[in-house]
């Protein structure tokens, strides 16, 4: 039974993983990461892929509407600058490690137009704003044939290093994986820094920040640019994922997609995006293949378990928010502190 | 252990076979041969994915039953629900091409044709199709292992203007109106729709862009009271606001106006639901109405079938018929190339797709079949008749080029 830490270093103190236990679970959990494409099949690894972007995107909204206090429904359109300004990138033969930040950095710029006016609105009405962006966004993706290739979308040539032409899911695996971890490195790291903490200020009470002497304006239009950059470098690998892309993908489904993952998953916390966007991406799957094992017995019924899969996963995530408000990372705290002190009791 | 070196064997070989960049063959060269699809049975597409699903299993089960499978192997359906979501069928598509890699998948959208479209061609293994219809997948050299059982949409609306055409009396041609929702599926053949309007001499007077299932159209409706169209075609809806122009349109006063619609929008269902707008609807279908089994074998058989299989089914709709006619010619391609005594390669099937010319539908189509462009581009006008709730032709088959 472990019963506290024991700290005699600054640099203990502060580093990320404090303990052997936690080193250890890591260290099992990057080999698990490292090997996935390997013990997994093709369908694993698409799903890994899938959840990867989901994660990355998650945490640039988390940043802004968990970390920020900023609530935005236009995710899924700075998704959008992300993908296609690394597609146009892309085509004229620029390397993917380029691509990505640039795309990022496009979505941040967009970002910051779209976050100007949470300055003087918040709450429901930062909302509509952002909403208004989602759908201005979504026909300028629409209408510009040249850069976004309009409605029939554009083709993405595969992320390329060195020779090696990364075509396939285990491949882009490694690009996906190696992006999530640093971006959840950095978002990890930031709110142990003056401006992410400045971001949580401003969330629990505006005023009492700008008392303190954080420029707000400067601070909301930051959260919005690494909001909207995380969401451009996870709609570029979006695009690097299925080199097919066309405005369907980054619709305002996705955006409350992604909303949904950070709120079920915990708002404010690394761990609960990761949980949150595994939950929203996996539970269908694991649903839906639960319909396809009684369909071996009864073929005739995936006609009505499919529609009743939809139905299953809207009331788990009533349940979660109901029984659990701030989310699966508490329960995971809860799991966490019983093992602290198992077998007693706590 | 006979077992496991021959696995080993197997493995080796596949993955010299790979490295040699050589196709692989679907998994299914010998035993069951497996047709999987990933229909969408549930979400904004579920109108016709259960029909579709139903069309496509019912001829592989048919199929075993009357005549023995293909070529000696019998027909392993496999099916898993798209929701319509793109990410969805894409993770259904890796799923059962990782558990089966099948020779043919049947798909459930644009989105997905277009992504898979990437992988296909990379393995080389398998045949797809969709229920899109999309133009530019109608194109043997960039997405080569694609075809659509029926026209392009662009096709769809060369052959309601081939019609629009005939009707011309005099010198006068009629004029057209295009309706269509602002949406890939709607705009797809606004651009080629105007060309041939252009070349055949027809007068485009109106252009309406909708968002899809629009409910307040009075301002729409106002522009085209000014246009005075003879045919407005609407193309990118399924239902609504189909049913409201035209209720505005003759509460106008404009009784003269035909309202034409794309296959969609073409069901006895859906032209049940538009209510009194429903009579005299009219459109392109490149199927036989179930109801229609004059000369059509293959609709009585499948009738039949349906019949016996699916006892409550009152009316067997046209996706039925669209699942149906895509599992004939995934049988068809499968069994020319295992008749050839060739393996079940992409590059196989899809020469054994585009050898299908002139090939008998047994009536599902009025006219032979031609797959070499990977379309039917054929079809015929239908029109409702609201007192018998039941399409019936209004013009003979048309072949678009």
């Amino acid at each position: 039974m472990r019963i506290g830490d024991f700290k005699a270093s600054y640099a203990h103190d502060e580093s990320l993983l404090t303990t052997p236990v936690q080193r250890s679970w890591m260290l099992g959990f990057a080999l698990l990461v490292i090997l996935f494409p390997w013990l997994g099949a093709n369908y694993l690894t698409y799903l890994a892929c899938l959840t990867g972007i989901h994660v990355i995107a998650a945490m640039g909204l988390n940043i802004v509407t968990g970390y920020a206090g900023q609530i935005s429904l236009g995710h899924a359109a700075f998704m959008g600058v992300g993908c296609y300004t690394v597609a146009f990138l892309a085509k004229m033969g620029v390397p993917f490690y380029l691509c990505l930040p640039a795309g990022g950095l496009a979505s941040a710029l967009i970002g910051v137009l779209v976050g100007i006016p949470s300055l003087r609105i918040k709450g429901l009405y930062l909302a509509v704003a952002t909403l208004a962006a989602q759908f201005i966004l979504m026909f300028v993706f629409r209408e510009w044939d040249g850069f976004t290739g309009g409605v029939r979308g554009v083709n993405l040539p595969p992320a390329e290093l060195a020779g090696w032409v990364m075509d396939t899911d285990p491949e882009i695996y490694y690009v996906i994986m190696a992006c999530a971890f640093v971006m959840l490195l950095g978002a990890r790291n930031l709110f142990r820094t003056y401006i992410g903490r400045s971001f949580i200020a401003i969330r629990d009470k505006d005023i009492s920040a700008e008392v303190l002497g954080i420029d707000l304006f400067r601070s909301k239009l930051l959260a919005f640019a690494l909001g909207s950059f995380y969401a451009g470098v996870a709609g570029g690998l979006m695009g690097y994922f299925y080199r097919a892309i066309t405005p369907e993908h980054f619709t305002l489904t996705l955006s409350i997609f992604y909303l949904a993952a950070i709120i079920v998953g915990g708002l404010g916390t690394v761990l609960g995006t990761i949980l949150g966007a595994a939950f929203m991406a996996l539970v269908p799957e694991v649903l839906r293949g639960i319909v396809s094992l009684i369909t071996v017995w009864a073929p005739d019924a995936m006609a009505l378990l499919s529609p009743m899969r939809e139905m299953v996963f809207g009331a788990l995530i009533i349940c979660f928010l109901i029984f659990e408000p701030h989310g699966l990372v508490e329960m995971w705290r809860r799991v966490r502190r019983f093992f602290h002190l198992w077998p007693f009791k706590t | 252990m006979t077992t496991r070196r021959h696995a080993l064997k197997g493995v080796a070989a596949a993955t010299g076979l790979t490295a040699m960049g050589l196709p692989l063959t679907s998994w299914s060269q010998a035993g069951d041969l497996v047709v999987a699809a990933a229909p969408p049975i549930t979400g904004v597409f579920a109108f016709a994915g259960v029909g579709l699903n139903m069309g496509l299993n019912d001829y592989c089960e048919w199929r075993n039953e009357a005549r023995g499978g293909i070529a000696g192997r019998r027909i392993r359906y496999i099916s898993e629900d798209s929701a319509y979501k793109m990410d969805q069928a894409m993770a259904v598509f890796k799923k059962l091409m990782a558990a089966h890699r099948p020779p043919v998948f049947y798909g459930d959208s644009t989105a997905w044709a277009k992504a898979a479209a990437v992988e296909v061609s990379q393995l080389g293994t398998t045949l797809t199709c969709s229920p899109s219809f999309a133009s530019d997948l109608a194109d043997p050299e960039k997405v080569p292992y694609y075809f659509m059982a029926g026209p392009t949409y662009a096709s769809m609306c060369y052959i309601l203007l081939e019609y629009i055409n005939s009707q011309a009396k005099g010198g006068n041609k009629p004029t057209v109106a295009l309706v269509y929702s602002d949406t890939e599926f709607g705009r797809d053949p606004i651009e080629a729709a105007k060309a041939r309007a252009k070349q055949l001499g027809l007068n485009v007077v109106q252009e309406i862009i909708t968002k899809p299932g629009s409910v307040d159209v009075s301002a729409e409706v106002a522009r085209l009271r000014r246009a005075r169209p003879d045919y407005v075609i609407f193309h990118g809806y399924v239902l609504a606001p189909i049913p409201e122009f035209i209720r505005q349109m003759r509460e106008a006063g404009m009784t003269g106006t035909q309202f034409m619609g794309t296959i969609w929008s073409m069901d006895k269902s859906t032209a049940e639901a538009m209510g009194p707008a429903g009579e005299g609807w009219m459109g392109v279908m490149p199927y036989r109405y179930s109801h229609d089994v004059k000369d059509a074998p293959t609709m009585v058989t499948m009738n039949q079938f349906a019949q016996k299989r699916r006892p409550e089914i009152k009316y067997v709709s046209t996706f039925y018929t669209h699942g149906w006619l895509v599992g004939s010619i995934f049988a068809e391609v499968i069994e020319r190339v295992l008749k050839a005594n060739r393996p079940l390669t992409g590059p196989n099937m899809k020469a054994a797709l585009e050898g299908l010319s002139d090939w008998d539908s047994g009536g599902i189509s009025g006219l032979p079949i031609n797959l070499k462009g990977h379309q039917i581009a054929t079809g015929r006008i239908y029109r409702f008749d609201a007192n018998a709730k039941l399409f019936e032709p209004a013009s003979g088959w048309i072949r678009t080029s």
